[in-house]
């Protein structure tokens, strides 16, 4: 560092210009600072430099920057850095100049020449900003002047930062409750479709002033029929997903043989739905694994429904083989698939596909709850597909756990 | 025989709809979405509309608000929440009356034919899908505008702007009363936003923007869209 000669330079509107253009470019109010005071360092000479903020949450200042520059780096903290000024400009709020005695024989470091001003903005009071001079001369009034324009356009640096603080800390909650939210309003229709079916179809039949040809009625029992098994599906979900949020789904794990629990599964399923073609593939002889029959069930189910209602022309293929570690399954469907950027939020609580219409009801709670169960099993799930190609499902469940 | 369209996104709905009210002796035509409703609208002319709040492609408080820029058919509201607010915004944006989903068929029954009672003692109902004034057509259904057949492009302000025109033609509107239906109240003192728009407008749409044809301004007293001879084409 050049020797700083204590004869300034006139302030130049260069210098405000570049003082303004750092201030606007600034990303935080520190580097900010130190690029203004390597601006103005020909005309604002000083040795230590210290901004103390007011922090709302106690009482007092607390030093926030301090940077030593010419002589007070040998001394370090020993130096003076204006603590005690601080303070009677943060009481009187006002620019207060301090100087030492005049006395040769003390050493420059023991006689600092100092200058305070209050970081204001708009009337709020922010902290402090301390110029240290060791041995003097005296600031002057130019100088004084530049430090203060200084200090307002750090106070603008310092409160613009907090407020983009806020601000991202305010979209974060909102975030958050938007998601809330959605699904409340999700759910909630979710909950009164059904509903609405039921009650409309069951008023129909139960007109009075008209009659109903058997076809009719039974095409509308069936309707009423499908729903109610919608909202007891959708309601089982509800429970099971508070259940594993609060961990009280508890599984009872006992020898099982996946492939019969798999016939099962897929009779039931033809017994609901008679045109899905599920197309199971087996590599016998296929080892017990320790595993709760009813959540694997309820894993497979949820898988079969979900293709019947995202590909419900297309076949699903089981395949089952084993290595030494467990055993996999995969769950293929050859429906329209989903595009690769929403595979990894697949599982997580309330998401619901992008492009789905509304004639496809869902809680978003399916996949979250067969992830909790295999992942309970110490097992894993991941889902795989691009747009047009089909959905595909791995899942792994380890002999040992 | 009475038309009534139906306009729900769910298979289910419109199903459940349309067999009731073909059993009471309608006609029924559906829609999925509000575009396709204010389509159909203007191209079907149907005597009572039954639409839901909740849809894709248009909710169905926008395509209400759409139908009623050219037609005064009965609308019927299905508000699947069952809040007020979406009662009350319905109601704002010129429905007749609403249903609330889960609904029972004799409770919408019953409303149907109050609604149809209560449109047949009123006014015909009139559907004027487009509008012409000399060498500019709108066409409501769509939201599109057209000069000498070309079409022009309008901002969703300057389209706003226009129609307040349309509807209140001959009539002088006063500044103030322009810049509260299209901007808002506390515009209303904001007359250089509105000069502005009407400039532009002009520029898109008058064969000489200082001498203008279709907004004119009567100097002190605010703009008005003057009268022409064949002001407008019923029906399609």
């Amino acid at each position: 560092m050049s020797k700083p000669s204590h004869k300034p330079t006139p302030v130049k509107p260069t210098d405000l210009y570049n003082i303004s253009r750092i201030v606007t470019d600034a990303s935080d109010w520190k580097t900010a600072l130190d690029q203004i005071v390597r601006q103005v360092r020909n005309i604002l000479i000083y040795d230590n430099l210290a901004v103390y903020l007011a922090l709302p949450e106690h009482e007092g200042l607390d030093v926030m920057y301090a940077r030593a520059v010419g002589r007070g780096r040998s001394a370090e903290a020993d130096s003076a850095w204006g603590e005690v000024l601080a303070n009677r400009v943060s009481i009187e709020q006002r620019i207060i100049l301090e100087e030492p005695p005049k006395d040769d024989s003390v050493s420059r470091l023991k006689r600092p020449y100092l200058l305070g001003i209050p970081l204001l903005n708009g009337g709020n009071y922010l902290g402090a900003i301390i110029f240290v001079r060791f041995g003097g001369p005296s600031f002057e009034v130019d100088q004084v002047a530049l430090a203060e324009f200084i200090a307002r356009q750090i106070a603008l640096l310092i409160e613009r930062q907090k407020l983009e603080k806020a601000t991202i800390e305010l979209e974060a909650k909102h975030k958050q409750i938007q998601l809330q939210e959605d699904f409340v309003s999700n759910i909630s229709h979710e909950l009164r479709s059904p509903l609405g079916f039921i009650k409309g179809y069951t008023t129909t039949l139960l007109r009075t002033d008209t009659t109903w040809d058997a076809e009719t009625q039974r095409e509308f029992l069936e309707i009423i029929d499908q729903e109610t098994d919608a909202l007891q599906e959708l309601i089982n979900n509800l429970l099971d997903s508070a259940r594993l949020q609060s961990g009280q789904l508890q599984m009872k794990f006992q020898p099982i043989r996946l492939n019969n629990l798999l016939e099962d599964v897929i009779a039931h399923q033809k017994l609901h739905r008679p045109r899905q073609v599920i197309n199971l593939q087996i590599s016998q002889p296929l080892p017990v694994i320790q595993g709760d029959p009813l959540r694997l069930s309820q894993v497979f189910e949820n898988l079969l429904s979900n293709a019947a209602k995202y590909a419900p022309h297309s076949e699903v293929l089981i395949k089952v083989e084993h290595d030494k570690k467990g055993i996999h399954i995969l769950v293929k469907d050859f429906g329209p698939g989903m595009s690769k950027e929403y595979l990894p939020m697949m599982f997580t609580r309330f998401f619901r596909g992008p492009d789905q219409s509304t004639n496809s009801h869902g809680s978003g709670l399916g996949l979250f709850i067969c992830k909790q169960i295999i992942e309970a099993h110490r097992g894993q799930i991941t889902a795989d597909s691009e747009l047009g190609q089909g959905m595909v499902f791995h899942i792994f469940l380890p002999f040992d756990h | 025989m009475t038309l009534i369209l139906v306009v729900d996104d769910e298979v289910l709905y419109q199903r459940l709809l349309r067999v009731n009210l073909e059993k009471g002796g309608y006609e029924v035509v559906t829609a999925e979405n509000g575009e396709e409703a204010v389509e159909m609208v203007a191209s079907r002319h149907p005597d009572l509309v039954i639409l839901d709040v909740m849809m894709p492609k248009l909710d169905g408080i926008s395509a209400c608000e759409r139908i009623r820029q050219f037609s005064n058919v009965p609308i019927i509201m299905l508000t699947a929440r069952g809040e007020e607010q979406d009662r009350v915004r319905g109601l704002n944006v010129g429905a007749d009356d609403y249903v609330v989903k889960p609904f029972s068929a004799p409770e919408l029954m019953a409303r149907v034919q109050a609604v149809l009672r209560r449109a047949q003692t009123a006014d015909q109902t009139t559907t004027n899908r487009y509008f012409i004034h000399g060498n500019l057509k709108i066409d409501f259904a769509r939201a599109e505008v057209w000069k000498d057949n070309k079409p022009v492009y309008l901002s969703a302000t300057e389209y706003r702007l226009l129609i307040q025109f349309a509807n209140h033609l001959g009539q002088v509107m006063t500044a103030e009363d322009l810049l509260a239906a299209i901007w808002g109240p506390q515009y209303k003192d904001d007359k250089e936003i509105l000069w502005v728009s009407i400039a532009r407008l002009r520029q898109k749409l008058e064969d000489n923007p200082h001498a203008p044809q279709h907004i004119v301004t009567r100097a002190g007293l605010g703009y008005l869209m003057p009268p022409v001879e064949k002001e407008s084409v019923k029906g399609e």
